[in-house]
């Protein structure tokens, strides 16, 4: 059942009628002004989930195929199977941790939002790094700069879903550190090569992941 | 070596030992040991001085000077040095070394005398500056340093050059150590020289292995080389070495990083590393590991080769993480290839280049370049030229004022090298003006137009040359040069004349400066329709009588575009006389004749066209005909499309000729078109493409005289001569025993398709089912051609021909376009009667001596069938009664009868034959359909056969054809029913009509029609060839059957004439009963 079916008494013991459907909404606060007014939203809430959900499903299949192209334009051994550098961290961006899957999905999509948020200028930073390697890659340099404007779009719908649900984020975000895109313009060739496909490879696990994340909001998800 | 002697006291003992040397063996023994002794004492009297003296220096000016004290001798020994020069120089030491100024050329005594507490002793040297050594002092490494990033090693010491009086060469020896163990990898040799002063020297060294892998150590030596010293040189001792090392971080690392070499270098890697590497790839290559201190590894890659964009990968592996690095292996920027500098608006210069070999170098490490202009110092610079292969780069220089010529030189640089590439330019003369925009055209008048565009530039001071194409719709381009002074403001203007009114035009225009460096591009096209004018000429007009001559109808052409000047709108007709004037107005354009009804009065008729501007000028035609009696119509053939006429020039004729031309089989008034030409010449060209080949054409020639046409020729023609496309039709007129007289008709001109020029007539022995005249071409000796070149005569008599034997005719017309189908016909020439009687009597002879072996042979005894009950006799053979059940045995007369195949036009009867009608062949057709030429024979019936036929039925009934074969009047009826057996039916010989079936099926019919081809007669046994209809009807024409069989005479149903009505024209046919020559051959035509 998705999050959606999943009814959930009124509060004040009113219970659910056809008119007034439950909204999926998370446990809300007394400072939370929209958890009330949500329920007439539902419709446009699930349109905004499948929408949100369809987004990061093509971005995922974007992400890979920027992986590959990413990958073939690195020149061997970064094309063969057996190269397989260490997942070392990336400055400002954390990896999705095994974890994930327990917390609970306002949590993992919040984690989400915020690793979409932090990726857009590590992907920017490849992007001007592979200006410089591959100049005459002119599809690998569109996808980056692609990849950027989407990961950021995609973060914006995901916060924008949260807030409609009741679960943004409280105070101000915070902003990616200011090393992250220092972080991304590594000292050598060889680093930043390597870095690269780590921001890429992450790029593409925190869109499975939103996109995972998201599908349990919708009918038949598991959340 | 210093020659050294030393001087002793001698002891008295010594005297004493040679009185005694007389003595005995003893004796000898006695001196031999004393010599001994002797020279013991010698060299301890030696040992006892001072001995080994060694002089060196190290800067040429002192020498240092060192002996061997005596032996035994110690501290409080005193030396006394005396140096015997020109003076005598003593020193008194305590020590066994001095410094004594360098002595000049040549040997000094040298005295050292020790003076201790059990003695002294001398000691005498002789020194030479030939036994001084000199051996600089060691040097010392002032520094040593690193460059890490290029894997340099920086060396810097003194020479000490100071303390050397003269100028002295030094030879330097530098080593450099690698690794702990200190192993060699460089000795160089450094020369340099000693100027009196101190001085650093500095020295580097490129390393092959990136200085961080391991530690390197520095010493050095060196050697003074001076011309003026004799002495011996020797070699410092080694500096203290010095080292360089690199303190690793806590981070493995790989170098060198991130560097750019040429392609095909040696360079090695290394991995400085805490852990242990397991293997290093270059791209998807395995290396072989070096190990250097520690876990230090490098590999070394030979001849590597060109790297990709992102530059080639160096991995190390360790356990648990892989560190790299990235090489950029490519070249120095080639040489700017095809440097060209040009200005589209003499305000910006744009020099442009090919970069030539790719570097393989992009990014910051790609090529960059400097464009520098030498008289103004200026220049620009472009960066990172990322252009894809073979594709130019370029760079814009603004043109400085008041300055035409330029030198340029483009540098070109990478991290591997640089070039470059000049070149001057006058500026004025490399113009490329950009292509002409906002291209308009304005009307001036009818034939002149206003061009405008604008050209973007500052071009005040050169002139343009512009080229304007100019093209009219179904004609060949025109291309007009004009020459334009250059604006500021870059709107330019041209008036375009000598164009033609009412015409639609394109523009384009390109322009290019004076001194021509490049066109512009072409400007778009412009369309532009000039204005209308007044046609400029009156149209071509002709005049004709109408049939009944009362009418005059006058013709005239449309006037071709470029003397319509405009839309012609309409045309005024008039025929004026001296006494009147009769006018016909604005009849509209399309029309193109018109007719007037006039007197015989002579007129002149004036025709005006008119367009929305104005009229024409008249066109002028009299209608007057000047008669012509002596005039002959002529032959004229043309050649291809055209047809060439000529005439004689004839003064008299003032105006101009007129030809006129009409297909002949038009009728009258004819006229297709007419063609006037001028009065001076002798002849024309007539081309049409209404001509056609083939085409009887009638041609007029007119001359035009006093205001009057004169018919001059006439002539038929034809553009291309064909063959005849019929054969004439020809016939038989006369037959004789020995000739024949045919007789043909003409053929119509419209089938003849040329001028007629003969005719061929072949003839020859032949029937018509053989194919001999199928080779007339071929050139057969029995087959003869006539070639009747005569076109009037239409009989030909063929004489000393065969009596009774049938020939083949055939006739064809020719033209010279070729010779046309033929004709053919068959025709039997007539018996000759006087060898008939001749052989009729020998004949009659014969029988009359053997009449009583032809008797018993062919008519033996019969028994009376009247005996026999079981017969019953008819009445009639030719009753056709069905009650007709027995064979009648009596002779009857054999008959023959010629069946014949005839046409309505000309059957031929000869004799007991008929032949069939001329049948015409034309040549293209190879399926002809045989000539059916049938002779049936019979006799009065033996069976009677009732036929069933569909055809017959319809006719209204069926046929009873009874037949008697001539032959079974004189064969046995039966044979013995061996033979029988034996005979096939495909045998030859009588088929007894008995064992015919009734009623065959065409399947069975078409079987034994197999059969038949070799079996005798049989008539009855074809059936499906029978044929029911009239001879003379076409359903008999068209068959196709080889044989055709009518009815028999003594059909009693038969509807149909069996025998065709005699023909009054065809040769008298002798009847169609018993021929003497049948009894003899039974194929007369053999």
């Amino acid at each position: 059942m998705g999050f959606l079916d999943r009814p959930r008494a009124p509060r004040g013991g009113q219970k659910p009628s056809m008119d007034h459907p439950y909204v999926p909404s998370f446990p809300s606060t007394p400072e939370d002004p929209q958890t009330d007014s949500s329920v007439s939203l539902l419709p446009h809430l699930e349109a905004k989930i499948r929408q949100t959900h369809s987004l990061a499903h093509l971005l995922t299949k974007y992400a890979e195929q920027l992986l590959q192209e990413y990958v073939q334009l690195q020149g061997d051994p970064f094309g063969l199977p057996s190269f397989s550098p260490p997942r070392l961290p990336v400055a400002g961006l954390s990896a999705p941790a095994p974890s994930h899957a327990g917390l609970p999905v306002h949590e993992r999509l919040r984690l989400d939002a915020a690793a979409l948020a932090a990726l857009p200028p590590l992907l920017d930073a490849v992007c001007r790094r592979q200006a410089e390697l591959n100049p005459r890659a002119p599809r690998l340099l569109r996808r980056l700069e692609d990849a950027a404007r989407q990961a950021r779009a995609l973060g914006a719908a995901v916060e924008a879903l949260l807030a409609a649900l009741g679960a943004a984020n409280r105070g101000p975000r915070a902003e990616p550190p200011a090393a992250t895109a220092s972080a991304a313009s590594a000292t050598g060739v060889f680093p930043a090569k390597v870095l690269g496909l780590r921001v890429c490879g992450l790029y593409r696990e925190w869109l499975s992941r939103t996109e995972g994340d998201l599908g349990q909001l919708l009918p038949g998800g598991s959340a | 070596m210093m020659d050294i002697y030393v001087c002793l006291k001698r002891p008295s003992w010594m005297v004493d030992n040679k009185r005694m040397r007389t003595a005995s063996n003893f004796q000898w023994l006695l001196s031999t040991f004393i010599l001994l002794y002797l020279m013991n004492q010698v060299n301890s009297q030696k040992k006892g001085a001072p001995h080994d003296l060694k002089c060196v220096t190290n800067n040429l000016q002192v020498w240092n000077c060192s002996w061997k004290a005596p032996s035994g001798t110690g501290r409080g020994t005193d030396y006394e040095v005396c140096i015997e020069n020109r003076s005598r120089s003593c020193y008194q030491l305590e020590k066994t070394s001095i410094k004594i100024p360098a002595l000049s050329h040549g040997d000094y005594e040298i005295t050292i005398n020790s003076l201790h507490d059990f003695g002294s002793s001398t000691s005498k040297f002789t020194l030479n500056e030939q036994n001084v050594s000199l051996i600089p002092d060691t040097p010392e490494i002032l520094n040593l340093s690193a460059d890490f990033s290029t894997s340099t090693l920086y060396l810097k010491w003194n020479d000490r050059g100071s303390v050397f009086p003269h100028r002295s060469n030094v030879i330097w020896e530098i080593k450099v150590l690698r690794k702990e163990s200190m192993e060699l990898v460089k000795l160089v040799t450094h020369n340099t020289t000693l100027n009196g002063k101190d001085t650093l020297h500095h020295w580097s060294w490129a390393s092959d292995m990136p200085l961080e892998c391991a530690i390197h150590f520095v010493e050095i030596r060196c050697y003074i080389d001076n011309l003026h010293f004799s002495g011996l040189e020797e070699w410092s001792d080694w500096s203290p070495v010095k080292n360089i090392s690199w303190i690793p971080d806590s981070q493995t690392k790989v170098f060198p990083q991130d560097k750019v070499i040429l392609v095909g270098s040696d360079i090695t890697f290394c991995c400085v590393s805490q852990e242990k590497v397991l293997s290093a790839l270059i791209g998807h290559t395995n290396c072989p590991l070096i190990h250097l201190d520690g876990e230090n590894v490098a590999i070394k890659i030979r001849n590597i080769s060109v790297s990709a964009s992102s530059g080639t990968n160096v991995v190390f592996t360790t356990e648990d993480n892989i560190f790299g690095t990235v090489i950029f292996a490519g070249y120095p920027p080639d040489t700017p290839q095809q440097l060209n500098c040009e200005t589209h608006d003499l305000k910006e210069i744009i020099c442009s280049w090919n970069p030539g070999r790719v570097t393989a170098l992009v990014g910051p490490r790609a090529t960059s370049y400097t464009l520098v202009e030498s008289f103004s110092g200026k220049y620009v610079r472009l960066k990172r030229a990322e252009a894809p292969t073979n594709e130019s780069y370029q760079l814009l220089f603004q043109m400085l004022p008041n300055q035409e010529i330029y030198n340029f030189t483009l540098n070109a640089h990478n991290p591997l090298g640089r070039s470059q590439s000049t070149i001057l330019v006058n500026i004025t003369e490399k113009v490329y003006p950009h292509t002409p925009t906002s291209f308009k055209v304005k009307d001036i008048n009818s034939t002149a137009v206003k061009l405008s565009w604008h050209l973007p530039g500052n071009f005040a001071k050169i002139n343009f040359l512009c080229e304007i194409e100019i093209k009219k719709s179904n004609s060949v381009q025109e291309q007009r040069n004009v020459t334009i002074k250059g604006v500021e403001n870059s709107s330019y203007l041209v008036a375009l004349d000598k164009l033609n009114p009412y015409t639609l035009y394109t523009f384009r225009i390109r322009c290019s400066t004076e001194t021509f460096w490049k066109w512009s591009k072409w400007s778009n096209k412009k369309q532009h329709l000039t204005t209308e004018a007044s046609p400029s000429k009156g149209p071509d007009t002709w005049r004709e009588w109408s049939s009944d001559g009362k009418n005059l109808i006058i013709y005239w052409k449309p006037l071709p575009i470029n003397e319509a000047n405009g839309k012609i709108l309409s045309y005024n007709v008039s025929c004026s006389s001296d006494e009147e004037t009769q006018s016909l107005s604005e009849i509209p354009d399309p029309q193109h004749k018109a007719e007037i009804r006039l007197d015989k009065n002579d007129y002149i008729i004036s025709v005006v066209a008119k367009n929305s501007v104005g009229s024409s000028p008249p066109s002028k035609i009299a209608s007057m005909e000047i008669p012509n009696d002596d005039l002959k119509i002529e032959q004229v053939v043309g050649m291809g499309k055209g047809i060439l006429l000529t005439w004689h020039y004839d003064p008299n004729m003032t105006c101009d000729y007129v030809i006129k031309w009409c297909n002949s089989s038009r009728s009258e008034p004819c006229l297709m078109d007419w063609r006037k030409v001028p009065s001076n010449s002798t002849e024309t060209v007539i081309e049409s493409d209404e001509f056609r080949p083939g085409i009887r054409y009638n041609f007029f020639l007119y001359g035009c005289r006093n205001q009057g046409y004169q018919l001059l020729r006439s002539m038929i023609g034809y553009i291309e001569e064909l063959a005849p496309i019929v054969a004439p039709n020809f016939t038989v007129e006369d037959t004789s025993a020995d000739s024949i007289l045919v007789k043909w008709e003409d053929i119509p001109v419209e089938e003849l398709r040329g001028f007629l020029r003969g005719y061929l007539f072949y003839f020859g022995k032949g029937e018509r089912d053989t194919s001999k005249m199928r080779v007339l071409e071929s050139g057969r000796s029995d087959i003869k051609v006539k070639n009747i070149t005569d076109i009037s005569q239409k009989t030909l008599r063929i004489a000393d021909l065969q009596g009774k034997t049938s020939y083949h005719l055939v006739l064809r017309a020719y033209t010279d376009g070729g010779v046309g189908p033929e004709k053919s016909m068959y025709v039997v020439t007539k018996e000759n009667l006087a060898v008939a009687v001749i052989v009729g009597v020998v004949t009659s002879i014969l029988c009359y001596r053997k009449r009583e072996w032809i008797k018993e042979t062919f008519y033996p005894d019969i028994p009376n069938p009247e005996n026999c009950k079981a017969l019953q006799f008819q009445k009639s053979v030719c009753e056709g009664s069905s009650a007709l059940k027995t064979l009648e045995m009596n002779p009857c007369t054999p008959n023959n009868v010629e069946v014949l195949e005839t046409r309505s036009a000309f059957p031929k009867i000869e004799d007991t034959e008929i032949i069939s009608p001329v049948a015409e062949r034309p040549e293209d057709r190879s399926d002809a359909e045989p000539e059916n030429h049938v002779v049936v024979s019979y006799c009065p019936p033996i069976i009677e056969e009732e036929i069933p036929n569909p055809a017959a039925d319809e006719a209204g009934g069926t046929a009873q054809v009874i037949y008697i074969d001539v032959q079974s009047m004189y064969q046995p009826q039966a044979k013995p029913e061996e033979e029988q057996e034996n005979d096939p039916v495909g045998g030859a010989g009588y088929k007894p009509q008995m064992h015919l079936p009734i009623n065959s099926t065409v399947e069975d019919i078409a079987a034994e029609e197999d059969l038949d081809k070799t079996a005798g007669y049989r008539p009855q046994a074809n059936v499906n060839t029978w044929n029911l209809v009239s001879p003379d009807s076409p359903r008999s024409i068209d068959s196709n059957s080889e044989i055709v069989s009518f009815g028999s005479p003594c059909s009693i149903n038969s509807r149909q004439f069996l025998i065709p009505p005699k023909d009054e024209d065809s040769p008298k046919s002798n009847g169609g009963g018993w021929s003497f020559t049948n009894f003899f051959q039974n194929k007369p035509n053999d």
